[in-house]
């Protein structure tokens, strides 16, 4: 049945491509459907866009496409929202900002529950990303649910990742906390038309400005007036590409062996608990610990 | 939670239709049932539609109509949807509609029509009942 699928996936049928990003979503098949697409194309940016909820993300991600579409430069969204940990359920409601062209066939729009409390996108991205890329789209857009705080994963995720802020959402100090500034290559001070705007640019400035600093680009932009839009895409298509330059070979190799460790542990809580007992107890040392732990994983 | 896979449905109002209270109900109870639920927003043409349910993979399409024109609007949807080749996409439709179109629509192939006021539990059940045509 997966065969079959493939083939039709092959053979550019978009309703192929919709049930295989369901079947991993689900996280089914993942060995099958990874081994029948081919690994992430270089040629393919991969954008995420994170920040707080409300801060325009949606919008922001369905300007972005419009204008990518003019451009005749086909786009692949994939737009994570929030899913219960308690019921299981989501609202998926980001497309509600994003264009509706029903007749366009170089856009694709994929709503994604992400697990509230784990990371910032859905599970298994990194293969949709792939699938998106194998059918042809030259652009992919990720957008994260409104979490924005002490989340890395869509840098390990994303070629570039834009960091949303708005004006009037608190005082600088908010910036500073983990995980906003040091996963963002450029930060969008977007709904640039309100009040406060250049006084938020000046203030997020200042910070980066501070020693220890990466560089990063700060950008005003207005989704609501359309201004700023070309300019950030052109400053987004300028940066070089993170992931295209490690995607294949031994980093990608790395990142699947972290996975699977990642999983395994997740699976023995069990046969685990003695070591970090003894761990904790001070009887081993964090690397002697590292090494039995790594010994446990792989046998 | 069990392990059970969440139903993914799409639900639209179609046409120049501004009554979205009873949708957003129903968004609200089927989310707190556990469904994923998919809500593009108002006004949707019927193409638009459509390209959602392809694109996102749904099992189910739950249509709002308040404004009377469903007997234009749902034939029209389900007839792009067979050329779309989502003919196991089951279909519901929501609102105000007559007694007497109730029949022709589910002629047309609708599963069910729920209109006002029924219990938010009926229309759980009822997809749970029926689960997905479309996932094996």
């Amino acid at each position: 049945m997966l065969d079959d699928l493939v083939a039709r996936f092959r053979n550019h049928d978009r309703l192929a491509l919709a049930r295989l990003l369901t079947l991993v979503a689900r996280g089914e098949q993942l060995e099958a459907i990874s081994a029948a697409v081919e690994p992430r194309s270089s040629h393919t940016p991969v954008v995420a866009i994170t920040g707080n909820a409300g801060v325009g993300k949606s919008t922001l991600v369905g300007k972005l496409a419009e204008h990518l579409r003019a451009q005749g430069t086909s786009v692949a969204v994939l737009a994570c929202d929030p899913q219960s940990s308690l019921t299981g359920g989501a609202l998926l409601g980001d497309r509600v900002r994003m264009p509706s062209r029903p007749d366009d066939a170089g856009l694709y729009i994929r709503s994604l529950a992400a697990i509230s409390g784990n990371q910032a996108v859905a599970e298994h991205v990194e293969l949709m990303i792939r699938l998106l890329s194998a059918f042809g789209f030259d652009a992919i857009l990720l957008e994260t649910v409104g979490a924005g705080q002490g989340d890395t994963a869509v840098r390990e995720l994303a070629d570039v990742v834009v960091l949303l802020v708005q004006p009037e959402t608190g005082d600088e100090l908010q910036w500073e906390k983990a995980g906003l500034l040091e996963v963002s290559d450029i930060i969008v001070i977007h709904k640039a038309d309100l009040a406060g705007a250049e006084r938020l640019e000046s203030q997020v400035k200042e910070l980066l400005s501070l020693p220890g600093c990466r560089e990063v680009a700060v950008m005003r932009v207005s989704s609501a007036k359309n201004q700023g839009l070309a300019e950030l895409w052109t400053r987004i298509a300028g940066l070089p590409r993170r992931n295209a330059a490690i995607a294949s070979g031994a980093e990608q190799l790395l990142r699947r062996a972290q996975q699977l460790l990642a999983d395994r542990l997740q699976s023995h809580p069990l046969q685990v608990r003695p070591l970090l007992d003894r761990w904790q107890r001070q009887e081993l040392s964090e690397a002697q610990a590292a090494d039995e732990l790594l010994q446990l994983l792989t046998k | 939670m069990e392990n059970r896979l969440p139903l993914r449905i799409v639900l639209a109002k179609v046409g120049l239709d501004g009554h979205d209270r009873g949708v957003k109900i129903v968004t609200r109870a089927l989310r707190d049932a556990g469904f994923h639920v998919i809500y593009p927003g108002l006004w949707q043409a019927p193409e638009a539609v459509v390209r959602t349910v392809a694109d996102e993979d749904a099992d189910w399409l739950g249509i709002s109509l308040l404004s009377g024109t469903h007997m234009t609007l749902v034939p029209r949807i389900l007839q792009l949807m067979k050329e779309a080749r989502l003919d196991n996409v089951g279909v519901l439709v929501g609102g105000i509609i007559p007694e007497a179109d109730i029949p022709k629509l589910l002629e047309l192939g609708v599963a069910r029509v729920f209109g006002p006021g029924t219990p938010l539990p009926e229309i759980i059940d009822f997809l749970r009942s029926q689960g997905s045509r479309t996932h094996a």
